[in-house]
């Protein structure tokens, strides 16, 4: 039971979601009660347990959850936001959206309910104005990157290319060290058909995740458009020898992954394992 | 070790057993309880938490967006990161992110009259009122009834520094320094219950001693909710800040960090000896030098002068930060 705890709290400090493990290991400690034991605890464990349990479709505990918050709490945002997300699962999005308003007229800062509204706004398929509410809220809450990284997929869905672009930008700048953020940021340069800063971003990605394959694939699509193409003039572009090099380097590092008998083995045996369970 | 023995038995005092039942205890119960309770009425009077202000945090946040963009800027291509910089330039010099865009003109109103701030003062106040006044009262009854006890004799030996911290209130040249006053037990108690009443109160407790000294300190003023507060409790000039950090962003210049990123990719893979990654430092080292000395035999004077001036805004602003 400690063990469980632990997990959860763990699972809470990183901000993971994970709902399926969060409904396996909370749920008996909300049936049991034991989850009392915890003190203070025991509402960030509901919390959490709550919003798995909807993640997961199982209204029942969610139900219980919330109750027990609410008795505790009785009209908190926080406990509203609950109720709202219920309400939305429950596919009653009008009525979840009045809630989220409510909590807003309130509290004008309470950043959970503001980033439900974008989230609502765009389940209900209403895009321009979530990315309008969006951009409100990232005025204010400019370091939020995984707010920028919501806007930019906003945007992609629109097709506004540079405008994800930007998103990403600012991604980037507050999130330098992850690869994926610069993988995504170059494939959209690469839809922009913005080649020779795609290839560089495509570079920036395997150097910073070894082997990534998808960085090794978008560094081979771009140095084989570069190549075809005539030589750039501009003096940032990358020089044909370093092209060839690169692109030869890309080459060589696919065929190692994939070619190697280890390799090969596995992704038969991954591919294989996915194709008998379909 | 005979002078010690010697100074040991000379210094055989007995002590009444009801010093220890009537004194010792006594103030050590009083203590606790009297930070039992002064972390209830903190409790009380701290009441709802302050509602954070929209527009501050927005200001605080732009002003973060800048240092964001001069520090983190090399990830950005060239393009993204002057775009960057003009606009945000632009809007610091008008002021598009301060709480009231227009405050700057106007002559500063008295900080009494704000009520923000007035209450933002009260409550450090009210804070201070609650520390001060307990420990007031313990140390005044203390002095009153127990002045110049001697409660406690320390087990292990002590240099004579220490005299003055344990034998407070006590005007004796040649006691030995492990006997303890009453009122040195009370500063021992004050400082040393912490722990205890981590264990009563849990973490985050309102009767931490020590906590008192920081905030008498800084007069008690939280920063976080109120407006902001400079050193000397004075709200900042917002405006002012603003251009500090404009300054801050036009001097700073885009370096970006992709540039020979593909060199730096076949040197990690060997392709490359890592000698051309030296290389590239030296040859970009030497064609900023080359700019910057065609630079200086044209226009001197002026870029002496400008030089000057940034750096007395860049240390301008490095203190306002």
């Amino acid at each position: 039971m400690v063990s469980a705890a632990k997990v959860l709290q763990d699972l809470r400090a990183s901000a993971e979601r994970k709902p399926d493990v969060v409904v396996r290991l909370g749920k008996p400690l909300v049936e049991s009660g034991a989850v009392r034991k915890l003190d203070a605890d025991a509402w960030l464990v509901y919390e959490q347990v709550a919003i798995a349990a909807l993640d997961t479709g199982d209204d029942a505990l969610a139900q219980k959850c919330i109750q027990a918050l609410e008795d505790k709490f009785p009209g908190s945002a926080r406990v509203r936001r609950l109720h709202g997300m219920q309400l939305e699962a429950d596919g009653k999005l009008t009525e979840a959206g009045e809630i989220y308003k409510a909590i807003l007229n309130e509290d004008e800062t309470n950043v959970l309910a503001a980033k439900r509204q974008v989230m609502l706004l765009r389940a209900m398929g209403l895009p321009s104005e979530a990315i309008g509410a969006l951009v409100k809220y990232l005025d204010i809450n400019y370091t939020d990157f995984e707010g920028w990284l919501q806007l930019a997929d906003l945007y992609l869905d629109e097709l506004m290319y540079a405008q994800a672009a930007f998103c990403m930008e600012e991604v980037l700048m507050l999130q330098p060290q992850n690869h994926i953020f610069h993988l995504k940021y170059a494939e959209i340069l690469y839809t922009q058909e913005n080649i020779p800063l795609a290839l560089k971003q495509f570079c920036r990605v395997v150097e910073l995740c070894k082997d990534h394959v998808r960085g090794l694939y978008g560094i081979k699509l771009c140095t084989s458009r570069l190549l075809n193409a005539a030589p750039s003039k501009s003096p940032a572009a990358t020089s044909q020898e370093d092209l060839t090099a690169i692109d030869l380097l890309a080459t060589e590092r696919l065929i190692a992954v994939y070619g190697s008998g280890a390799a090969a083995a596995a992704t038969k045996a991954v591919s294989t394992k996915w194709i008998e369970n379909l | 070790m005979g002078a010690w023995t010697v100074l040991q038995e000379r210094q055989a005092m007995l002590l009444d057993p009801a010093i220890r039942d009537w004194v010792l205890i006594p103030i050590m119960i009083v203590m606790v309880l009297v930070g039992v309770v002064r972390h209830q009425v903190t409790v009380l009077l701290n009441g709802t938490p302050k509602k954070a202000d929209l527009k501050s945090a927005r200001e605080t946040k732009a002003l973060q967006r800048g240092a964001i963009l001069r520090a983190y800027g090399t990830h950005l291509p060239e393009h993204a990161f002057q775009a960057r910089k003009v606009y945000l330039s632009e809007a610091f010099e008008k002021g598009t992110y301060l709480k009231d865009p227009n405050a700057g003109s106007k002559p500063k109103q008295n900080v009494m009259q704000d009520p923000a701030y007035v209450e933002t003062m009260m409550d450090g106040m009210k804070k201070n009122m609650m520390n001060i006044i307990p420990q007031t009262v313990i140390m005044g009854w203390i002095n009153f009834f127990f002045s110049g006890f001697v409660l406690i004799k320390l087990p292990f030996p002590l240099t004579i520094r220490f005299k003055s911290m344990l034998q407070r209130g006590i005007e004796t040249n040649d006691m030995d320094v492990t006997w303890v006053s009453s009122l040195s037990w009370y500063f021992l108690n004050l400082f040393g219950l912490q722990s205890v009443f981590t264990l009563i109160l849990g973490s985050g407790h309102a009767a931490d001693a020590m906590r008192d000294m920081q905030a008498m300190s800084t007069m008690g003023m939280g920063a976080a909710a109120g407006p902001q507060m400079g050193p000397t409790g004075q709200p900042q000039d917002m405006q002012k800040i603003f251009l500090g950090e404009k300054e801050n962003l036009e001097l700073t210049e885009h370096e970006w960090g992709l540039d020979n990123v593909e060199t730096r990719l076949l040197v990690k893979y060997g392709k490359k000896p890592r000698s051309v990654l030296v290389d590239y430092k030296k040859s970009k080292a030497l064609a900023a030098a080359a700019s910057s000395a065609s630079h200086a035999s044209s226009q001197a004077a002026a870029i002496t002068a400008s030089a000057a001036a940034g750096g007395s805004g860049r240390k301008k602003g490095k203190r306002q930060a």
